[in-house]
């Protein structure tokens, strides 16, 4: 089971993230309103795991998956899109994040896609 | 697993109400300068974050409008400034759509989608947004003033 970080200034997301992945065993260790404390808490707390909103205020999900890469090259970092994001979600990728999950979440297809990259980063 | 969506529901309308009061300040600002960057951005936002919530929820109609608002602003965006008096009245518009059925969802009512018009002219091209609208709800206008709705 993993540490998780979720970033989302949506309460409403954070909420449901924490819901749907909590009974699973993972402990959500912080959350992030924006892309700058999405970075710092990642530096802060070393999370397992990191759900990334896309579309963030200060510094977007894109930029701080790049900073986080760029100081921390194995972090697993999972975005969460919408409809109509596929563009950022492949630059996401691109710039090293490991997966997605869909607005709006599917519990089970959450779950999955975590236990994934959970497994793989085992 | 079953989320306790009466939870989400509540938190939808208190967050769905704050990011409308911001779009709306947000439009206020813009009316007086129409590359206010900032402005902008928060509206993008704001229509981005209300359709994540209410596409999760079900309630189709909000989740339509408002990505059709997010993918207008991010021409605006993309223009670094909105257009013209016309394609601010249109904003507008889509605003007052929203609250509108954020309002119903308030009531516990269905929120009835908005109106044709409007959904066309959030997605035409810049260049047709004042002849989509006044052709829908003034049909005399068109060649003339199109019809300011708010602001």
């Amino acid at each position: 089971m993993a540490r998780v970080l979720i970033a989302d200034d949506a309460s409403f997301m954070r909420q449901m993230i924490r819901e749907i992945i909590e009974p699973e065993g993972h402990e959500v260790v912080g959350e992030a309103t924006n892309g700058i404390e999405a970075v710092d808490l990642y530096n802060e707390l070393q999370p397992d795991l990191v759900t990334m909103d896309i579309v963030m205020p200060k510094r977007s999900g894109i930029d701080a998956v790049k900073a986080i890469l760029a100081e921390s090259p194995t972090a697993c970092i999972v975005m969460c899109s919408a409809l109509g994001q596929e563009t950022l979600v492949m630059e996401a990728l691109q710039a090293g994040a490991r997966d997605f999950i869909v607005k709006p979440f599917k519990p089970d297809s959450v779950i999955s896609t975590l236990k994934k990259i959970v497994e793989k980063a085992d | 697993m079953a989320l306790d969506m009466a939870k989400y529901r509540r938190i939808f309308l208190e967050e769905a109400t704050d990011h409308l009061a911001e779009i709306s300040r947000a439009l206020l600002d813009l009316e007086k300068e129409m590359g206010n960057v900032e402005a902008i951005d928060t509206i993008f936002r704001m229509a981005h974050s209300i359709k994540s919530m209410a596409a999760s929820l079900g309630y189709d109609p909000v989740a339509e409008l408002s990505h059709r608002l997010e993918d207008r602003m991010e021409g605006v965006r993309a223009a670094g400034r909105v257009r013209d008096p016309e394609e601010l009245s249109l904003l507008f518009r889509g605003l007052e759509s929203l609250e509108a059925m954020v309002s119903a969802v308030s009531n516990e009512a269905e929120p009835v989608p908005a109106d044709d018009a409007l959904m066309t002219a959030l997605q035409s091209e810049p260049a047709q947004d004042a002849v989509v609208l006044a052709t829908a709800v003034a049909p005399e206008a068109v060649g003339g003033e199109p019809k300011k709705v708010r602001g």
